[in-house]
Formats: C-alpha cells, structure tokens, sequence
C-alpha cells in the first residue's frame, strides 16, 4: 500500500514538473475489462466509444462476463486486468468472504438504477392487501408492508416466499433484504455453516445471475427479484412482472457499481490505472451532460450504444427508458425518474469511504462477517479498498487539461459522505458510526458496546 | 474420365450426384432420372415443406419471453450478424490505413455520413409517427372497454353496497341465542363473498382486454424501428470509423507522436545538466512509445465468425489429443487381453461422465497449473504461433479442449480395441512365419489392418466432440460458438431467439461438414471397399 501512495506522489511530482498536456506514461496499453450485461456499466463502454481510453493511448477490449464469480475470478487470476464491479465485490474479496483477493477501486461508477419487481400475481395479492396500490398509479414509494400478509399466508402453508438477487455481496442483496426487513419481514442471517444465509428467513434469498431473472421468475422459481437495468424494465415489456420499487426509494442517491483492479495489476501498472480512471471520469461526465432545461443530452446515443449485442445486447427501446431518466413501474404507468442512474452528479464518482463502510455494515448486518469488529476494522478495511489518492490524482490532471470543472470534484473532503436519513425507514447512515448505525436496526446482528470493548 | 468422376464421387460421400452424371453422359436416362428424383428432387422438396411449414407454424405460437422467428426473421438475424462482423473488420482495417488509400475511405466514409444523418431524421419522424397512430389506435380501440369497465365497476359497486346494507340489517334482526339464525347471516355472509369475488373476476376479465389492447403488435411501427435501428447502427459505425480514419489513425498517432520527438530533440540540442537529463529520458520513452503504438492494432471484439474458427480450433485440439490418448491404449487393448480387463472398469466408469462435470474439473485443474496466463511460458509459446496467435488462447481454451477431449476419447478407444482384437488369425500367423519384431509387426500389419475401424470410432469422436464444445464454451465462457450462445441469450432483446436459430444451422452445417470430412478419410484407408454408412 505503501508502495501505491509513494509511486502516486512521485507520478505527481513528475506530473508537476513536466506539466500534464502530455499523455501518461503507460506500462500496458492493451487491455481487458469485463462487463456484466447491466445498462450501469455504461462508464467502461461509453469510454472505449467515445474514445476517451484511446485519448489516453490505451487499447481497450471490453468483454462480456457470464456472471460475477466468473468476472472476479478473470480479474483475480489476471485474465482481466479490471472490471465492473458490485460495490460489496472488492470489499468482500479483501475481507476473504467468499474468494480471498485484495481488490481495489478508485473509482465508482454509479448510484442507484436497481429495482425490485414482483410477479404478477404476488402484486395483485399485495393490491389485495392495500387498496391504496390498487390503482393505474399507486403513491410511492412503496414499501414491503403489503407483502407481510403474503409471506405470512405462505409460511402457514409451510412454504417460504423465494425472491432472486444477484451475488451474496451485490448491492441487491442488502437492499432486498433493508426493504424486506423495513417491513419487519425477516430475509434470514447468513452464519459459519449457512453460506446461503438463510437462517430463521421468512423469505428465502437465492442467487440469479441478472440476464436469468425475467426468465427464471416466469418459470416461477422465484416471485420476485432485486437487479439492475435492463431487467426490471424488460419484465414490464414482456408482462411477466411489476417493478414495485427501486433503490433510489430504498435508498437515496445509493452507491452501486465500482471500477475493481486487483492491488498487485495496481502496484504493477500505477500510470495505466490512473490514465483509466482519466479516461472513466470522462465518461461518467459525459453521460451525465445535460442542456440548459436539465435534459440529459448523451443518453439516447449511450443507449444505442448499449444495445450493440457485444455490449448489453437488449433492445434499444427497453435499455433507453432508464437510461433517459423514464422507468416504467407498469405498461400504463410511466414516470419521469432522472436520478434513476447518476454517474457523475452529486460527486459520486468519487470513491467514498462511507459507502464501503455501510457494504461493511451490511455484511454484519446479516451475518456475513461473522464476528464483532471495532468501528476502527470498519475504517481500516474501507481505506484498504478505496482509493481516492488515484482518483483525486486523476482528476487533478483533468482538471489541467480542462476535461473537468473544479466543482464536479470534492477536492478537500476526508472521503465521508455527511450523515443522511434518506432511507425507506428514515434511520440516519454516518460513516463515522458504524456500530451506532448497525444498532439502529431491529432485525440482524447488532454488537453490543461492551463485547466491542473487550476486543480492544 | 466418367468413372474417374465417379469414383470421386465416392470417396467423398457425395453419391447423391451419381445419377447426374450418369445423365449427362447419357446413361439409362429413365434410371437416371428417377434417381435423381429420389436423392436430390425429394430432400430439396422434403427442406421447402419444412421451411414453409416453420414460416406458417412461427407466427401462430407466440410466448411471453418472444415470438418464435419466421425463416425470414431469422435470415435478417443471419444478416445482422454478418454486418457486425463486416463491420468490426473494417474498423480494423482502417485503424492500419495510411496515405491515399486513408483519404479516400476518409472522404467515402463522410459522403456516407451526411446521407446517413439524413435517413436518420427520417426514419425517426416515421417512427414518432406510427407511435401516434398506434397509441390513437389503441386508444380507440380501448375506449368501449372502458367504458364498459367503468360501467361495470359502478354497478357492482352499489349491488356490493346494497347487499352490505342488507347484511348490516340482517345482523341487526339476528337475536342473541337463535342458532339458526346466525347460520343463515353466515350462509348469507359467504354468498356475499362469493358474488363479489365474481364481481371482481369479471372486472379483471375486461382489464385484461384492455391490457392486452395495449401491448398489441402494430407492423408499421415494429417495422419504422427496426428501419431506424439500421440507420442509427450505421451511423454510429460511420462516425466511429471516421475517428479511425482521422484522429485515432495509428499512422496519424506515430505522426503526432514523433513529431514530439522531434521537439524533444530540438530541445536536447540545447539543454544541458537537469535539463538534458529530464529531456533524454523524455525522448526515450517517447521512442518506446512510438514503437509500441507502431505495432499497435484495434481491439476488435469477437465476432460470430471469427468465434466460429475458434471453435473449430479447440475442437481439433480437443480431438487431437483425444485421438493420441485413445489410439495407443486402444491398441494396447486390443492386443492384450489382460490389458483390457484393466482397462474394462475406467472405461465403464468415466465413459458416460457428462462435458458439464469434466469442465469445472478442467478449468481447476489447469488454473492450477497457469496461474498466470500472461506470464506462463506455454500460453506465451501457443499464442505466438503465428495464425493461431491471433485467437488468444487462454486457459479456458485449454480446458475446454480437454473436456472435449475427455468426452470425445471413448469411441476412438473402442473401436480401436475392436479393430486390433479383430485382426484375421491369418494376418497374424503370417507375420508368426515372417518372424516380424514387435514394432513392425504393429506397423505393418496391426494398425492397417485396424485403420478402417479406428476411423469409424474417429468420426464418432469428431462427432461428440462438436457437440461437446458448445457446452464447454458456454460454461468456460471462453470464445466461441458456445459464448456466443450464452451472450446472445442473456441479451433478452428481441433479436435472441432468431440468433439462436441462426446458430443451430451453423452448427448443424459445419457438424455435417466435418462428417463428410471423416467419411472421406475413412473411405481412403478401407481397402476393402466397405461401404459406410450416411
């Protein structure tokens, strides 16, 4: 680590000394990114075609992945040289849940664009139980409260309600399981010898990769999902089933999708890491431009862009609803949603501390770390995997060269995010508080002060 | 010459055109005719059936996750697939382009552009069009049912009403210690019930009317976009290879760059002490920089063709090593009984192992023994073969060459021990009077006397194998037939269904290809005029 940080501030020093027209010095210009077929990774993509990487005199191949095991593993093992990851994916791969590997992203490349769809027939049980759903445009958000009768009906049948979400770590596990458990309905604890995490579930979680869903929740496997876009939008188009929420009411403004490198490809490669994340700040700007009226310019050709087969492959009219800020929540039910993917307003590129610790948080939460950590674990852990010295590095020479504004960058924070209570249930995340904010919670783990301070 | 033909035709399995040689030489034309009648007129009519069978089927069986493709959707899938792969290895092209021949592209490639943009426009005012008409038909055509709806819904609403008031005073009148009177407000609760879930069932019957009124399929406008897709994809190209042909060019880029070089020198002539160490450096690695970007080429992303010959590579690798596992111990095996009681338990055991078990297996064990593909000396060595270099062979290749192999081996294997077991005692008693060494007996006379049965078992491995390497490189997920599979199935668009049906007539071809193939071989080392079968 130390290594990285040194290695930076020469680079800067250079930097300073030779003036930042020129391109950086890479140590490898060919390279491999993965990609999972989500309209999010739109940052990698968006750069190789507007040429932003070749700006940076870098080759990129961008190749689609089967599923997120499949990708870290390419990233661990070097077939990869960086891709695009869940949030929890670096975090957990360097604490050693599931694959062990130290990971690290400088770079975030998006917040919110997941959603949660339901079956057809769970959301005409839950238009039962609320009359107020019961309408071509029922008031959102919506939470899980109209599905407690459900899953309670199916417990006393003696079956569990089964919803589908993407990897154990993904961002949409732990918002399926904050909006279930906001409702008081238990999403089971993951523990040493339940690597499912389903103990004491009321409704069971499984893993999906996100192509599969529409398909495997109208084989009625499952009777509903938590994933990214295209897939809630294509389960409206094919009238298999209704998106009922979508993270930005789960949580506002969430973190979702990071730029993952393994730290020796990084130790290796410090310029061609910075010139990458050169080249994907660009393109989060990009994709975020907007005209005076506060429409979204580039979305339109982004999306296009999005649905060549080799990229996300879906069709051009289902990927461009939330890609120009429109989700469908039912075929007559439209509404304008511009946040729904944000990849460079609001500073979110910027890879904050506070979002790795509330991945942390969560991962207690539900039992995927198994013991009792200090607050300082949390702080350690998270600046183990967030790199915002390479970005801020990187985004001082766009800064330079002009590609950027000085406003878009949250130069002089100490990478907190301030306290916020935009949550489904209104409770307040602080970075700075993990084992307060993990107390707050009814259902999962909590660590009680005490046992805290025998650790230390 | 005639018979030359024939017997050509033989060999190479192409006995189906037999009688149209005959008849242009003017042999029994009657015969002729009616041969031909049989092996070519009734397959080519038998294949016209089919297809309009299929085109008049498609359209009738439609599924929530699409619509099963007409031939002519599927032929534009075929088309779709081709202009992406034309496409790709034109913007690999023009990345190397230089001088005259880049101006000119240069400029076509503008011209194009400007007529392009202008179809665009088009195509999109076409398209906001028929989305009026269709949402005007559709509303139109929703509006009696909703109104019925409407309707509907105010009147079970009162009926609902009335007959809760009629309840409310039934329970009013109900007296406290009358049994039978409480049974009949129950019984007369329950009928409320049922009739209102009838009333509800009735009102879903025509909101989902209406529904289905909404998603209706409208040609022009299906049609308008699919028009506006192919022009918005070409101009996407065209801008895509104009930055190609211009700024990103790689002579364009060596130029730019060694015009720095050229002020770096200008400025190493005059700089001494800290500025001359700064400035040498500099022109270094400007030089490096240079030379890589000289023998730099565009990052091409796989296309189906391209994925095609790769398969066909790791499938020959995969038979390959299945041929040079299984021939040897099928000898062995045939040659001795004691042998092959040994072998007899693994052959049983791992002979019905399914490709989808040995791959994980594989990709373990060989990530076991390349940790690090981009540093291991043997994915190095492979992959600077010069044309099989440029197919990037990775561990995932290796292993899905080795599942195909472990798939593949087991029919070699058996048909090998046959044959050598097979042998005429004859064959063998004379090499017995000859005094042949082991080796030339082996030589000389076992293996060409097995050789018609080895190739028999050969063209069955062929066979397994290429089923085989479609379900390793969907699992691996290493390039191929089998990825592209995969991709096009998790892309969901509309477009998956037809690219599947495009691949199962490529695979279907290029397995008959490889068949006929072995058969030609095998007809080449039977000298016993054996026929073999279709």
């Amino acid at each position: 680590m130390k290594y990285i940080k040194r290695s930076i501030i020469a680079i800067l020093a250079a930097g300073i000394s030779f003036g930042f027209a020129e391109q950086l010095d890479v140590e490898k210009d060919e390279l491999k990114f993965g990609f999972i077929k989500l309209t999010d990774c739109a940052p990698i993509v968006i750069a190789k075609e507007k040429g932003f990487f070749d700006d940076e005199g870098l080759s990129v191949s961008v190749i689609a992945q089967p599923n997120w095991k499949t990708l870290l593993d390419n990233v661990i093992n070097g077939e990869l040289d960086g891709a695009h990851m869940l949030s929890g994916q670096p975090i957990a791969a360097t604490i050693g849940f599931g694959t062990k590997a130290h990971i690290i992203t400088a770079f975030t490349m998006d917040l919110n664009g997941n959603g949660i769809t339901v079956s057809n027939g769970i959301w005409e049980q839950m238009q039962e139980n609320d009359e107020a759903l019961d309408t071509e445009r029922p008031a959102h958000p919506i939470t899980a409260d109209a599905l407690v009768p459900v899953v309670e009906e199916k417990l006393e049948e003696g079956e569990k309600l089964q919803m589908g979400m993407v990897f154990p770590v993904s961002t949409h596990n732990y918002e399926l399981r904050y909006w279930l458990a906001a409702s008081g309905i238990h999403p089971g604890m993951y523990t040493e010898t339940d690597k499912g995490g389903r103990t004491d579930a009321q409704v069971e979680l499984s893993v999906t990769p996100p192509p599969m869903m529409p398909a495997v929740l109208e084989a009625g496997n499952i009777q509903g999902y938590c994933v990214g876009e295209p897939w809630n939008q294509q389960a409206v188009a094919k009238g298999i089933g209704v998106p009922v929420t979508t993270n930005y009411d789960v949580w506002k403004n969430n973190p979702e999708k990071v730029f993952g490198v393994s730290a020796s490809w990084a130790e290796e490669n410090p310029n061609t890491h910075l010139a990458v994340v050169k080249a994907l700040i660009r393109a989060g700007k990009w994709l975020d431009e907007t005209d005076a009226s506060g429409t979204l310019v580039n979305r339109i050709e982004a999306a296009r862009i999005l649905s060549r087969p080799d990229y996300v492959g879906a069709d051009f009219d289902v990927i461009k609803n939330s890609m120009t800020g429109f989700f469908y929540f039912q075929k007559t039910d439209k509404r304008p949603m511009p946040d729904f993917n944000v990849f460079y307003k609001y500073h979110c590129t910027y890879p904050w501390y506070s979002d790795g610790i509330w991945f942390l948080t969560q991962m207690r939460r539900w039992g995927q770390i198994t013991e009792s950590k200090p607050a300082s674990w949390y702080h350690e852990t998270a600046k183990e995997v967030y790199k915002p010295d390479v970005y801020l590095t990187a985004a001082k020479m766009l800064l330079e060269e002009g590609n950027i504004d000085k406003s878009d960058i949250p130069w002089n924070t100490d990478g907190y995010k301030p306290a916020t209570s935009e949550f489904i249930d209104g409770i307040t995340y602080d970075g700075r508080d993990p084992i307060g904010y993990l107390n707050s919670h009814d259902i999962g783990n909590k660590d009680s002060l005490e046992s805290l301070a025998s650790l230390n | 010459m005639k018979y030359k033909i024939l017997k050509a035709l033989d060999v190479a399995g192409l006995q189906f055109l037999d009688p149209v040689v005959r008849l242009i030489c003017g042999e029994e034309p009657k015969v002729q005719l009616s041969k031909i009648g049989r092996f070519i007129v009734v397959p080519v009519i038998a294949f016209v059936v089919f297809l309009w069978a299929w085109g008049y089927v498609a359209p009738k069986h439609a599924t929530k996750s699409g619509e099963v493709p007409t031939p002519s959707v599927v032929a534009n899938a075929a088309d779709g697939i081709w202009i992406f792969h034309k496409r790709e290895n034109v913007k690999s092209r023009d990345y190397l382009l230089q001088g005259e021949r880049k101006n000119t592209s240069l400029k076509k490639a503008q011209e194009r552009l400007v007529i392009v943009l202008e179809e665009e426009k088009k195509a999109s005012s076409l398209v906001t069009e028929a989305q009026g008409a269709l949402s005007e038909r559709i509303a139109q055509l929703q509006e009696p049912h909703k109104r019925e709806l409407e309707e509907l819904k105010a009147l079970n609403k009162s009926v609902s009403q009335e007959r809760k008031t009629a309840l409310s005073n039934l329970a009013e009148s109900v007296s406290e210690d009358s049994v039978g009177e409480k049974e009949a407000y129950l019984e007369a609760l329950r009928d409320h019930n049922r009739l209102s879930d009838q009333e509800k069932e009735s009102e879903k019957l025509i909101s989902a009317k209406i529904d289905e009124i909404a998603g209706m399929k409208y040609q022009p406008l299906i049609d308008a976009r699919f028009e506006l897709k192919l022009v918005a994809e070409e101009k996407q190209f065209l801008q895509k290879r104009i930055e190609y042909l211009s700024k990103n060019n790689r002579s364009e880029k060596v130029a730019e760059y060694e015009a720095k070089l050229g002020e770096y020198k200008a400025t190493l002539a005059s700089a001494t002490g800290k500025e001359l160490e700064r400035t040498g450096s500099r022109i270094l690695r400007q030089e490096e920089r240079i030379e890589r970007v000289a023998d730099s080429s565009y990052a091409q992303p796989w296309t189906f063709p391209r994925q095609i010959k790769r398969s066909l590579m790791c499938v020959f690798f995969g038979f390959i090593l299945a041929s040079m596992i299984a021939i040897p111990i099928g000898i062995l095996c045939g040659l001795s009984s004691v042998f092959m009681a040994a072998m007899t338990p693994f052959i049983a055991l791992f002979k019905p192992v399914s490709p989808i078990v040995w791959l994980p297996i594989a990709l373990i064990v060989v990530g076991g023994f390349i940790p690090d593909p981009d540093k291991h000396w043997f994915i190095g060595a492979i992959n600077s073969i010069p044309i099989i270099g440029a197919y990037d062979l990775n561990p995932a290749f290796i292993a899905s060459a080795i599942t195909v192999a472990l798939c593949s081996l087991w029919p070699t294997l058996v048909n090998t021990a046959l044959g050598v077991a097979s042998i005429d005692r004859d064959h063998i008693n004379v090499a017995r009077v000859l005094r042949l060494g082991f080796w030339s007996r082996l030589f000389k006379i076992v293996i060409p006397s097995a050789l018609p049965l080895i190739f028999a078992g050969l063209r069955i491995s062929l066979g397994v194998g290429w089923m085989v390497l479609i379900a390793a490189e969907l699992l691996s997920s290493s390039e191929g037939i089998g990825k592209f599979v995969w991709d096009m199935f998790n892309n969901g668009s509309s477009d998956s269904f037809a690219q599947m049906f495009v691949v199962v007539f490529v695979v279907g071809l290029i397995g008959m290809i490889l068949d006929r193939t072995m058969i030609v071989f095998q007809r080449l080392v039977s000298f016993d005029e054996a026929p073999t079968s279709i």
